[in-house]
């Protein structure tokens, strides 16, 4: 079971980086979002509830619910549904995940050792390189802010990786990253687009030398 | 102890958020003031000093250190702040106040945490309070620096997230205390300490304004009001600082430590390099004086990077860079207020406009270019000479070069400021000759260690330099 989630989140990222129209964008993050909620309970080490609570409130109510509503609400206000055409094809888009994916592995196999998971470092490291591919590839903000939440939940995949039982300390740290992704989100949504009336990253220049 | 501190500090800004009047807001930052100075007062002959306050903080050395020099450069802050924003509207003043207040607590916080994980929420708390205060003109460039500043400092954070954790992997514990953390490493995998150091390297250095993700240190200094930014460019960057140090330290007892010196003294001299060439290329003067800090905090990565004596002279160099860089900025604050902006190539004739605040320009000019008497030139001296000692001539030869290409440009806009004639318009009633005396008495401060270091400073400086 752990196995086919691994698979289909990895099948998300391929399919992330060919991806297009904006809503598919959201679908997939959501879609991630519950991947993410069925590994971590998967991985649950005992039924505790604080752990439990946690892991709903940030898979299922933050990565799966929340954050895709905010970005289907920043389409239907800025109304631009799809990537720049004058960017990069999604054939080169494909091949750089590819090659991604390709490292990802190879990294892995130099430089996991028995105390860390080598699938789940490997995925996560291939989550954080497919954000940061989408990132400089695409010139959109929009794009932009799904390369972010992209990497975050490489960052969640990479936790777990990690064997040691992080203290709730680090939990309510996790908590903090993503209020900020929220907040980053919400101030997408309400101030950019309406006061600077761009869709483009290139038009984000004001401030430099 | 710092609990019930912070629980005041909390509350005295949220009821900054809701004050009326400008009278409320002086009056609860007044209160804000006096409970740090008690909370200073406590530390410093209460006997908490190298105490531990709850499971997360220490009064340690180097905390108390850069706390002292919050509080005095907080004092100032917000102070000229008051006069800097009289013609905002309430809201916009109260929030600026508040979220400096939460800025300040969140920065203090960082200084005493004594686990890895507290450092970086406390740092995550910085970016939120000062994302607030950086978007406060609620202007197109604002709203930019602010989205930018957001984004990447968030991606810098969960940079640092994952060196953490690897860290933790490499400590098979789930203690993230500094010292246990100390311990449980010396014999960790080198990969993953490489690794994890690199992390939090790159993550915390969107705090320090060090390569690789200064760039938004610069443009959170330019969108912020002037005051503010003399916060952020010298409290903020102490904290980030701070951050990377306690991690150079904790690795200072691991087999990969000559290797953390090297990547340390090579970030050191990119961020010289970046430094000294975008100042040349700014037109800004508060973004000049950011890059400056750019420069400024290569020098003290380079020092760290060079090691022995470089480390005491790196955290001195710190010290004194906050008088001065926090001096500048408030002069600068009233640069702008006189000529509703910084445009280089346009403002001009200030020595005949504001001569204090002219004066005061050019001794932090002298000041921050290490002419001597400032103290700077102890620092740079002393990282220069063990350089040369330690590293061979040719980090020596690429430091003074950048460093060459530093005091020209230093000297040729700010004399240029003083003396070049003005083509913008002038708004002489914002002329405030106290507040520039004011801001020249931080300066004194700093050119008065750069004549005599008294043995206080000297004796704490050697114990967190020792190690």
């Amino acid at each position: 079971m752990l196995l086919t989630l691994i698979i289909l989140y990895i099948i998300s990222l391929i399919y992330i980086s060919i991806v297009e129209r904006f809503r598919n964008y959201a679908s997939i993050i959501a879609i991630q979002g519950w991947i993410l909620l069925g590994i971590a309970l998967l991985r649950l080490h005992s039924l505790d509830w604080v752990e439990l609570s946690f892991i709903v409130i940030e898979t299922l109510v933050f990565k799966a619910l929340i954050v895709p509503a905010i970005l289907t609400r920043v389409i239907n206000q800025t109304r631009i549904n799809r990537i720049r055409t004058s960017g990069t094809s999604q054939f080169n888009s494909l091949m750089l995940s590819v090659v991604a994916l390709i490292i990802s592995a190879i990294m892995t196999y130099y430089i996991a050792d028995s105390s860390i998971n080598m699938v789940f470092f490997g995925v996560a490291l291939y989550a954080m390189l497919s954000g940061l591919i989408l990132i400089v590839l695409r010139s959109r903000i929009f794009t932009h802010m799904v390369g972010f939440l992209v990497i975050e939940n490489g960052v969640f995949l990479f936790s777990m990786a990690i064997g040691v039982e992080m203290p709730m300390l680090i939990n309510a740290a996790i908590m903090l990253d993503i209020l900020m992704s929220v907040l980053m989100l919400g101030m997408f949504m309400t101030k950019v687009d309406h006061k600077i009336h761009t869709d483009d990253s290139d038009s984000l220049t004001r401030v430099k030398d | 102890m710092i609990y019930i501190f912070f629980a005041i500090w909390i509350l005295v800004a949220a009821a900054t958020f809701f004050a009326r009047s400008r009278k409320m807001v002086h009056s609860l930052y007044l209160i804000y003031l006096v409970s740090h100075a008690i909370f200073g007062l406590n530390l410093l002959f209460g006997g908490a000093y190298l105490s531990t306050s709850g499971e997360f903080f220490t009064f340690d050395q180097i905390g108390t250190l850069f706390y002292v020099l919050l509080f005095v450069v907080s004092c100032y802050v917000f102070i000229h702040s008051e006069e800097y924003l009289k013609d905002d509207t309430i809201v916009n003043y109260r929030n600026y106040f508040a979220l400096l207040m939460l800025l300040t607590a969140a920065i203090t916080g960082v200084y005493f945490a004594n686990n890895i994980a507290i450092t970086w929420i406390l740092l995550e708390t910085t970016t939120l309070c000062a994302a607030g205060i950086i978007y406060h003109r609620h202007s197109k460039a604002t709203l930019e620096a602010t989205w930018k500043y957001l984004f990447v400092c968030s991606t810098g954070i969960a940079i640092a997230y994952l060196g953490i954790l690897l860290l933790c992997a490499t400590a098979s514990n789930n203690s993230l205390n500094y010292n246990d953390l100390q311990h449980l490493i010396i014999n960790g995998n080198p990969l993953y300490l490489k690794a994890a150091f690199l992390l939090i390297l790159t993550g915390y250095s969107c705090k320090m304004e060090i390569f690789p993700l200064y760039t938004i240190g610069v443009d959170a200094n330019f969108a912020a009001p002037a005051p503010a930014s003399a916060m952020i460019s010298t409290g903020l960057v102490n904290a980030g600082f701070l951050a990377i140090f306690r991690i150079y330290k904790l690795f200072s007892t691991t087999e990969v430590f000559p290797w953390v010196k090297n990547v340390m003294l090579i970030i050191g001299l990119l961020s010289l390099m970046v430094g000294a060439l975008f100042l040349r290329r700014t037109n800004n003067y508060k973004r000049f004086l950011s890059y400056s800090t750019v420069e400024n905090m290569g020098i003290v990565a380079i020092g760290l990077g060079i090691g022995g004596i470089g480390v005491w002279a790196a955290i001195f160099h710190v010290v004194c860079h906050t008088f001065i860089k926090s001096s500048l900025f408030l002069q600068i604050a009233i640069v702008r207020q006189i000529y509703n902006g910084y445009r280089i190539n346009r403002i001009g004739d200030y020595i005949n406009i504001n001569k204090v605040g002219a004066i005061g320009l050019l001794l932090g000019m002298i000041a921050v270019l290490a002419f001597p008497p400032s103290p700077l030139f102890i620092s740079e001296l002393m990282i220069m000479m063990e350089a040369l000692t330690l590293r061979g001539w040719w980090v020596l030869a690429i430091m003074v070069l950048l460093i060459c290409i530093v005091i020209f440009t230093v000297c040729h806009r700010m004399i240029k400021l003083c003396y070049q004639s003005n083509q913008d318009e002038l708004h002489l009633s914002n002329i405030n000759r106290r507040l520039s005396y004011s801001a020249l008495s931080l300066l004194v401060f700093a050119l008065v260690i750069g004549f005599w270091q008294p043995t206080i400073l000297r004796d704490i400086i050697d114990k967190i330099a020792m190690f």
